[in-house]
């Protein structure tokens, strides 16, 4: 019998967060099972998984987005509202709006009492004001533990209404993964939206799944290149409606751009619906993109157009990479972002001549074995630090590595006086072979011209003791007590 | 008490008090919470607030113990002391504050005495046991002001007669914070005071442990803070006034001297001399601008201090037409309805705007829709929606704003006032 994902990533066997080591010892290790789930004794601040239920869905047409906790769960709606205000305006929508982001505000009261009525007024403020074809009910820590049955609530209510009402259990407290937090969301749109219902074979139409960190410029590449092949794209669920999530069951395959977005949902829409998915890689820099569009061809039957194109692509791209990495070629790098985009990072380099010595990224388990072979290939004795964030340790291994260029968040590498550039670019274009130079360009010209970090570096501290330097990075990595 | 919002404004208590922490130097938050928290708090207030954050730890870097379900089940105390333990070691911080989030505060974690055990052994560590759900960052601003008052500002310092605290402008709440405190700091610096404002020029944790020496503190709001300032008063002895509004403009930071000067009895020539170098420089600038704003009829939306001084500031001084003020917080108690109403209906000319208390962006969007003459709207990015559909003119100058990068501009003093007017000229 098939068992049914949880949506907690954790739960997959042979996934971690918590290690320190080399890209060569890793590989090994995990090879021969010898890899455990560890803990950090002391950490920083992770992101949760509601955040990602949330940002995931927010550009949503004709949506309500209600979060049954109190009002600071919704904190990081800002940087999707934000997103969302920015990519309309890159769509050249006129009146830009906010998405309708509805907070039930538990309280003291609703701690004790339950927060049942809050989430019935919630839910008929957004009735009443926008008349939307969704509503979804986030759920959070507080609602969680105080035990709210947001199900059946949530069922009952729906009795009472044309619109669809679908609650997601992303409660921050149940993963340390926040790309759980995605898999949540799509759970629930699967069994409240598609019910599992097939529809008649579009051909040549595919599920694009995106999240909310894709910029338009990039969306236009991707479709660019899928229109190419003769494919319609189906662009889920970041400015999508409930009328294009209702034809993913009619798709002739699915993609990700992101290799933690929606790959167990495409899963799930081959057992449940039958359409077969490609899962491969972020489509950053000549190689990822090349072995992204490969997959999506594989699956679709143009494998030979596919080539067709990826070969004109590289006599167009690749005289022009020739000339970046010219001005890259032997730098020392270190690389730190979320699954997908460290990894992408890391394959990325290779087109530029670029060195690893050092990776940052969130999770170990297949996918990441994979990638981390690949990259033995080409990089030695280069550091693996598999944390979500954990900038302590980071600045720990960039001051003993000095690295020629810090790849990822630049704030804590700022301020060492490295110069930083990330690929994380929400607003302008980072994907597919356009993006790349783009992104090429953008490295090298701020490893030329470091002026501004340089300068930082001398008057900014970052906020961690001088002996902290000193220390082993993973001190405090532990074997933990077996648990999760 | 809390009510459903839709769109609210800013985030819990721990994003309140993350805000204090992050605006004074070398203060190190350390979360007791959630996995998310350190994010949601910093993204809610730092991430909204003109693109700056806190220079020395926020977000992601904030300590955290990260509950998760084994946490929730047999309790968090143990991951806390290992994660306190860390920051000391690693952090290089002159204080630590223990923030309890929901699943703390919910399952009951003692986080006191687990402060307190580190205390005994001299590490500068404080709880703070108030849980995200208790409320918004306005209650959050007030709770970390109660935690000093309760466990770190030193009783029984003589009192400096020169020295004044400033109070009620949150830092990060409004995003034009430092810029707004160090204008009033040089103001008051004018008259002989030295001001702790605790978040600007790198005060920290010292200048909270001796701001009991202070002889006057000075609330800039028309209602946050109450309760610490009556405690700080019984605990300490130091009195306060309460300016109701962000003085903005030359006519009520006139009157903010004035109700300063009249509290600390200063001397009068040297406040009347001060009073008309800064009217003379602020019109000295207008009288080469006359008639270069079009007149507008204009609506607030904002907290409340910024929206009463936004709102007499335009009208009283600028001789805009205000129609309509939005106070977009929620605020309870009546008679600091009251406050505001007065404030806002004591208008120099200008008949008082329409008064509405809406903290619900739904709510917000309908008052400013059914205001049809209104041609400027002085706002939020929230209120950049309801602007472009009804085609005025819009600026961004309350919290949450997003769409301007915002370092040390002033709106308050004299010169903040030359600021918000360069901001509000419109070439179209």
């Amino acid at each position: 019998m098939k068992e049914t994902y949880s949506g907690i990533r954790e739960s997959r066997p042979g996934r971690l967060n918590d290690l320190g080591t080399t890209g060569e010892a890793a590989a090994e290790e995990f090879r021969a099972g010898c890899l455990k789930k560890a803990d950090r004794s002391f950490a920083q601040g992770l992101q949760c998984q509601q955040i990602n239920s949330m940002a995931a869905l927010m550009s949503l047409d004709d949506a309500v987005f209600i979060a049954h906790s109190p009002q600071g769960c919704i904190g990081c709606t800002s940087l999707a509202v934000d997103q969302y205000r920015v990519g309309q305006a890159h769509r050249g929508v006129k009146h830009i709006r906010n998405p309708r982001v509805i907070v039930t505000n538990l309280d003291q009261k609703s701690v004790i009492f339950g927060g049942e009525k809050k989430l019935r007024q919630a839910v008929e403020n957004a009735v009443q004001r926008y008349h939307p074809k969704l509503i979804f009910v986030f759920a959070s820590c507080a609602s969680g533990i105080i035990g709210d049955d947001i199900d059946a609530i949530v069922k009952e209510l729906q009795q009472e209404q044309e619109a669809l009402v679908i609650p997601i259990h992303c409660e921050g407290f149940k993963s340390k993964i926040c790309a759980s937090g995605f898999d949540a969301a799509f759970i629930s749109i699967n069994r409240y939206i598609l019910e599992k219902k097939k529809l008649p074979r579009q051909e040549g139409l595919v599920n694009l799944f995106a999240p909310v960190s894709i910029s338009y410029a990039d969306q236009v590449e991707m479709e660019r290149m899928l229109n190419l092949l003769g494919l319609e794209v189906n662009y889920i669920p970041f400015y999508s409606s409930l009328e294009k999530i209702n034809r993913i069951p009619a798709a002739q395959a699915s993609t990700s751009i992101c290799k933690v977005f929606a790959d167990e949902f495409m899963k799930t829409l081959e057992e449940d619906y039958g359409i077969p998915y490609s899962h491969t890689v972020m489509p950053i820099g000549v190689r990822n993109t090349d072995k992204w569009y490969h997959g999506i061809a594989g699956v679709t039957g143009k494998e030979k157009e596919a080539k067709e194109i990826i070969g004109q692509e590289h006599k167009r791209i690749l005289p022009l990479v020739a000339e970046i990495r010219k001005r890259l070629i032997g730098k020392r790098v270190f690389i730190c972002g979320g699954t997908g985009r460290s990894f992408a990072a890391a394959a990325l380099i290779d087109d530029f001549g670029m060195e690893l010595v050092g990776l940052e990224t969130p999770t170990y388990d297949d996918a990441a074995q994979e990638d981390i072979e690949y990259l033995n290939t080409i990089h030695k004795n280069y550091v693996v630090d598999i944390a979500n964030m954990q900038p302590f340790e980071q600045v720990n291994l960039v001051r003993k590595l000095k690295p020629d260029v810090f790849i990822g968040v630049p704030e804590w590498a700022a301020k060492l006086g490295i110069p930083t550039t990330h690929v994380l670019d929400m607003k302008r274009p980072t994907m597919g072979y356009d993006g790349l130079l783009y992104l090429g360009n953008k490295i090298a010209d701020q490893l030329e011209n470091p002026g501004f970090n340089k300068k930082l570096s001398r008057h900014v501290r970052l906020p961690y003791k001088d002996s902290w330097y000193q220390e082993d990075a993973f001190k405090y990595i532990t074997g933990g007590e077996q648990h999760v | 008490m809390s009510d459903v919002l839709e769109n609210p404004r800013g985030g819990c208590v721990l994003a309140g008090i993350t805000d204090v922490l992050g605006a004074a130097h070398r203060l190190c938050p350390i979360f007791h919470s959630g996995p998310g928290c350190c994010m949601q708090a910093s993204a809610a207030e730092q991430g909204q607030s003109g693109n700056k954050n806190s220079g020395f730890v926020s977000s992601v870097s904030i300590p955290s113990s990260n509950m998760l379900e084994r946490e929730v089940v047999f309790g968090g105390i143990k991951k806390l002391e290992t994660t306190i333990q860390g920051a000391v070691d690693i952090m290089d911080a002159d204080a630590y504050f223990v923030l309890t989030g929901c699943t703390a505060g919910i399952i009951g974690d003692d986080v006191n005495s687990t402060a307190e055990a580190f205390r005994a052994q001299g590490q500068p560590v404080y709880a703070i046991d108030t849980p995200g759900f208790a409320g918004d960052s306005n209650l959050g601003y007030e709770v970390i002001w109660n935690t000093f008052i309760d466990q770190v500002i030193e009783p029984d310092l003589p009192t400096d007669e020169k020295l004044v605290n400033l109070f009620g402008i949150v830092p990060y709440h409004d995003p034009f914070w430092s810029g707004n405190l160090e204008e009033l700091s040089r103001i008051l610096g004018k008259l002989g005071l030295r001001v702790n404002t605790f978040f600007t020029g790198h005060q920290g944790i010292n200048t909270i442990r001796r701001s009991s020496s202070a002889a006057l503190n000075i609330i800039v709001n028309p209602w946050l803070f109450k309760g610490p300032a009556d405690k700080f008063e019984s605990r300490f002895g130091v009195p306060y006034i309460r300016y109701p509004g962000l003085p903005i403009g030359a006519a009520d930071t006139e009157r903010f001297i004035r109700q300063v000067a009249e509290a600390l009895e200063l001397d009068s020539k040297l406040v009347d001399q001060v009073i008309e170098e800064e009217a003379d420089y602020v019109y000295s600038y207008l009288a080469q601008a006359i008639g270069v704003l079009s007149w507008k009829r204009f609506a607030v939306v904002g907290d409340a201090a910024s929206a009463v001084g936004i709102t007499r500031y335009l009208a009283n001084d600028y001789s805009f037409t205000p129609l309509l003020t939005i106070i977009s917080e929620p605020i309870y108690r009546p008679e600091d309805k009251d406050r505001i109403r007065a404030r806002l209906n004591d208008l120099e000319y200008a008949r008082p705007p329409k008064i509405v208390f809406a903290a619900d962006q739904y709510d917000i969007n309908e008052a400013l829709m059914n205001e049809e003459e209104v041609s400027l709207i002085v706002g939020s990015s929230n209120e950049s929606e309801v602007a472009a559909l009804k085609g005025i003119q819009f600026i961004t100058a309350t919290f949450p704003l997003k769409e301007r990068l915002i370092f040390n501009r002033a709106y308050a003093g004299y010169r903040g006032s030359l600021t918000l007017t360069e901001d509000i000229y419109d070439n179209n």
